[in-house]
């Protein structure tokens, strides 16, 4: 099965599960989680099944097209359901049956696991799903998000789709991988990831690494004043997105060593300062709701 | 009639670590709540657990409540009656309880005579109170995390949070349902969402099937069915039956692969124990990895496999590892082949990740990476860890010195600079678990002498007080007092630190873990012989006042006192745990001039133990009491001038000349033993003093009028005391 029919089968199959397939975020992530699909989603009372797929931009993990196994960007495919429903560790062991996984043949197990974001304020109960002592999908029982308690209680499943589709087409690298259309992972992905990881770390002919960092810093402090100046302008989803940029921006930093310990963690403080301000504005009754259709003229 | 109580509580995986605590509790737990609602029975309830099952089941219950008395007071009776004729107080009473006032009894109540009525509640059905025994039983349980999943109990307690959802209840009283639901929240509630409702059935394993679908429901009418059923479908509800099941196949696969476990298989809290409550059903399927990776350092590979993936290594017939594996599965199937490769893959995946921190690692001297640890923050207050290092660079060589190994200084500052700068190599970053170890291999790779590489390697150690832990003399050799100095040298620092950053500990909150850091200094000092070899007996004390000077000015004046008594409470806490008893431990903190040093207390303390059984000394300690009582007339405490100030010539009675005798013969004998730190020998001529400290009290009246007499007496007594409390306070031992 190649990459892309992955993805088909599983759109496919929640889909048909009731979920809107949403479109990947236009905008720089390091999970699908972020995306406002899922985090500002799960918030409030209101229904919500979602699923989409989501490139997540991780810098520090880039490795120049050379680690089999890491990458600077990867794939997650991404599924909210809210509320979580009783028989969902059933449903989710189907979709890997509809990826062709054949479950009695297979070692698979549900491993303790919590996740947590301090910068978004998050954090919930679960598992990593291990395929034969792989971990395939991160399941988690989301309990808050932006600091605010969640009620109902959404669940989160999230596919790493590399990870899936290399124990699918049997690869030992990731490059090896065949995406469709008889074209492999390298030739759709390994310069992307050659040319983002340098740049990732900072590594710019021409340009030093305080001038980097410099540039990143500064840019993280206009998105910031600017997301401020957004959200107390009532524009709550605007904001968050300049609050994701923010989030990019440190990852960034991180990554290129532009940020030292202390401030390392003053930097998360503040992302999730805003990203708890934005879930707050987010829930308040003001929130406009979609128009209702005009009644048909007879 | 009696019958059987059956509980499951099917739940999603709940985490290994959670499962011999959770059933531990719902035994005791259940049982507690039985009692409470006076449902009696005279079996124990027996619990088990699996990853997705809580379960319970007492044998015999009753069928109902035992009755129940109950008095309940009214007015006093003095107010009750006049003229012998009954007044509205008490006619309001009896009438409140719907009986006639000739029905109440009276009760004497220290406050006086009260008439009271007597309330005799029927005990009802137990399948009515059972789910309240339940409600309760469940709200008891308590887990490391607990979560919310939109589900409440109607207790009047609201919602009901747990450590993974519950997905069925199986509850069965004499085979019937008991009926009980757990609710879910309005916002919750829908098609997917629903009410959980007690029943008969249970579920099997989740994928494995003989015929039909696996995980179905199947029904069950008792513990014997219950558990049949379990074993029919691929659930083996004891945890030892697993562990066995598991070790048994672990064997064989080794066998098969011609070796034999890795030794940390069998470890008490090793992976076994771990695994086995991470599957329901526990098959084995062996696998190799390419020998390309054995040039790796045997702590790397096994940390990876063990750690990280939960598979066991195998080694061969002289403990070398060999290139193979074997993993642990929740499920059985006819071809392994397939888990095999996979898993063979995630580990290839590893070990290709470790083998190139390991390169890359090798490519940097430890002592270049000194300026790295400045990034990393040891404390807010208390700089980086690059300052650490300077502090334990000289620490160490100063605690060497107070160990009495002054030829370990220079290596123990080598060792005490470079013991952290491992926390910058990827490989510690990945496997935090190796931070030390690696440290230790690092140091022997770049050529440093074996006391130096050795001491780092085990400097986090001794991970507890157990007398025979990690590490032991044998995988010390030549290094043992370089580490030991290391080691203390390094908790010290962070102890020192810390509390002086505030962070003292503060009930079950220690985030620093202060007390286990304590702890480890007091493990070093109190078994140094068997470890080192070396016999000082080491003051805490002025380590500590050596471990401040290390911080700037005035770190240490301010709590010293709190640091004094925290590590006192800590000597007395590992005192207790190797089996010391509290009276005893006070005994010896109370002798006179004794220092804060564990050895010398540890010495001190055999030899008490060693005295349990003199009868001599068991009088003494009793008699002693007495002798402290008198003597704190002159003073409460002792000082050495009061021996000089005996005045002998005015002790002329029979029994005042036999005490001051047997106390010329005790005192040099007793204090040149105390001196040599022959306790034993110092507490049995000690015990020598008892029939004449005997026979002064039954023949010597101390409190005369005559001054000068008086004072001669109350000196003996003072002088006694002041000899016996330098080898321990013996009073605290003299019970009644």
């Amino acid at each position: 099965m190649t990459l892309q029919d992955l993805i088909f089968k599983l759109s496919e199959y929640w889909g048909g599960h009731g979920c809107v397939i949403q479109q990947p975020l236009d905008i720089e992530v390091g999970a699908g989680t972020m995306s406002p699909e899922t985090f500002l989603r799960v918030l409030g009372p209101e229904p919500w099944n979602v699923a989409y797929v989501q490139p997540s931009r991780r810098p520090a993990d880039g490795r120049f097209g050379e680690n089999p196994n890491r990458l600077f960007k990867h794939h997650q495919f991404q599924v909210i359901l809210k509320p979580a429903p009783d028989d969902i560790q059933q449903v989710y062991l189907q979709s890997l049956e509809a990826c062709g996984i054949d479950l009695r043949a297979h070692d698979i197990r549900f491993e303790e696991d919590n996740w947590e974001s301090p910068t978004l304020g998050a954090w919930g109960i679960g598992w990593q799903v291990l395929f034969d002592g792989l971990e395939i999908t991160q399941f988690t029982y989301f309990q808050q998000a932006g600091g605010i308690e969640l009620a109902p209680i959404s669940v989160e499943l999230t596919y790493g789709l590399e990870r899936l589709a290399m124990v699918l087409q049997r690869v030992d690298n990731v490059f090896d991988l065949v995406w469709g259309a008889g074209v492999k992972y390298r030739e759709a992905r390994w310069r992307d990831e050659v040319e983002q990881s340098k740049y990732a770390f900072g590594q710019v002919e021409g340009l030093s690494r305080e001038a980097f960092a410099a540039f990143h810093r500064e840019l993280f402090d206009r998105y910031y004043a600017f997301a401020e100046s957004l959200l107390a302008g009532g524009l709550v989803i605007p904001a968050y997105e300049h609050c994701l940029k923010c989030s990019h921006l440190f990852n960034v930093l991180d990554a290129c060593g532009g940020i030292g310990v202390t401030e390392r963690t003053a930097y998360i403080l503040r992302v999730r300062q805003l990203a708890v301000a934005i879930a707050q504005a987010y829930t308040q009754p003001a929130t406009p709701t979609a128009p209702e259709p005009l009644p048909a003229a007879d | 009639m009696e019958r059987e109580l059956l509980l499951e509580i099917g739940c999603e995986e709940l985490p290994a670590s959670w499962l011999t605590p959770l059933a531990g509790q719902l035994a005791e737990r259940l049982t507690a709540r039985l009692r409470e609602f006076r449902l009696a029975s005279d079996a124990e309830a027996e619990t088990h657990a699996t990853p997705r099952r809580l379960a319970a089941v007492v044998p015999r219950i009753a069928e109902r409540q035992s009755d129940h008395e109950e008095l309940v007071s009214g007015p006093p009776a003095a107010a009750a009656f006049r003229d012998g004729q009954p007044t509205p107080a008490a006619l309001g009473f009896a009438r409140k309880y719907g009986v006639e006032v000739a029905a109440l009894e009276r009760v004497t109540t220290p406050k006086g005579e009260y008439l009271a009525y007597r309330a005799r509640h029927r005990g009802r059905a137990a399948a009515d109170i059972l789910p309240d025994v339940l409600a309760a039983t469940l709200r008891d349980l308590s887990f490391p995390k607990q979560m919310r999943w939109d589900a409440w109990i109607d207790d009047g307690r609201g919602e009901l949070l747990f450590g993974r959802p519950i997905r069925w209840l199986l509850f069965l009283y004499g085979g019937r349902v008991v009926p009980f639901t757990i609710r879910r929240s309005p916002l919750a509630q829908s098609a997917s969402v629903q009410d959980v409702r007690s029943g008969a059935v249970t579920h099997g394993h989740r994928l494995l099937a003989v015929s039909g679908r696996a995980g179905r429901a199947v029904k069950v009418r008792s513990f014997q069915d219950y558990k049949a059923r379990l074993a029919e479908h691929f659930v083996i509800l004891a945890r030892r039956e697993r562990q066995d099941r598991l070790v048994r196949e672990l064997e064989l696969h080794a066998r098969r692969l011609g070796g034999r476990v890795h030794a940390s298989a069998h470890a008490s809290a090793g992976p076994l124990a771990e695994v086995a409550d991470l599957v329901e059903y526990p098959s084995v399927v062996a696998g190799t990895y390419s020998a390309e990776f054995l040039q790796l350092p045997q702590e790397v590979l096994t940390t990876t496999m063990i750690h990280h993936q939960h598979y066991f290594p195998v080694v061969d017939d002289r403990g070398r590892l060999m290139p193979a594996f074997l993993a642990v599965t929740n499920i059985e199937v006819d071809n392994t082949r397939k888990i095999a490769v996979n898993s063979e893959r995630v580990l290839t995946a590893r070990l290709r990740d470790a083998r190139f921190f390991w390169d890359a690692d090798r490519a940097t001297r430890l002592e270049d990476r000194l300026d790295r640890l400045d990034t990393v923050r040891f404390h807010r207050a208390l700089g980086s860890y690059r300052d650490k290092a300077r502090r334990l660079e000289r620490l160490a060589a100063t605690v060497a010195e107070s160990l009495g190994a002054p030829e370990a200084a220079a290596d123990a500052a080598r060792a005490g600079l470079l013991a952290k700068t491992d926390l910058t190599t990827d490989m510690v970053r990945e496997f935090t678990e190796l931070q030390g170890t690696m440290g230790g291999i690092y140091a022997r790779e770049q050529g440093e002498p074996d006391p130096v590489w050795r001491a780092i390697y085990h400097h986090y150690q001794p991970a507890s007080i157990d007398a025979d832990a990690e590490p032991s003399r044998e995988s010390l050799g030549s290094a043992a007092a370089v580490w030991a100095a290391v080691s203390v040298a390094d908790k010290l620092d962070s102890v020192v630190g810390l509390f002086g950053a505030g962070e003292r500990p503060t009930g079950t909150r220690d985030p620093f873990a202060i007390r286990r850091q304590v702890q480890g200094v007091l493990k070093v000092l109190v078994d140094l012989p068997e470890v080192t070899g070396l016999t000082a007996a080491v003051d805490v004390g002025p380590l500590l006042a050596g471990a401040a000077a290390g911080y700037p000015d005035g770190t240490l004046a301010e709590f010293d006192e709190d640091l004094q008594t925290f590590v006192r409470d800590r000597v007395k806490y590992v005192f207790q745990q190797r089996g010391f008893r509290p009276e005893e431990i006070e005994a010896v903190l109370g002798a006179t001039g004794v220092a804060l040093a564990p050895l010398d207390l540890r010495h001190r303390l055999e030899a008490l133990a060693g005295m349990r059984g003199s009868q001599d000394f068991a009088a003494l300690a009793v008699l002693f009491k007495r002798v402290k009582n008198i003597a704190r007339e002159v003073s409460p405490v002792p000082q050495p001038a009061y021996e000089a100030r005996l005045d002998r010539s005015r002790l002329v009675e029979p029994a005042e000349q036999a005490l001051l005798q047997a106390f010329d013969r005790v005192a040099p004998a007793m204090r040149e033993a105390v001196a040599a730190r022959h306790y034993r020998k110092a507490m049995a001529e000690a015990a020598t003093l008892r029939p004449a400290v005997d026979r002064f009290f039954t023949e010597v009246f101390v409190m005369v009028e005559d001054a000068a007499l008086r004072a001669s007496r109350l000196m003996l007594m003072v002088s006694v005391r002041d000899l016996v409390l330098e080898v321990a306070d013996i009073s605290q031992l003299g019970g009644a």
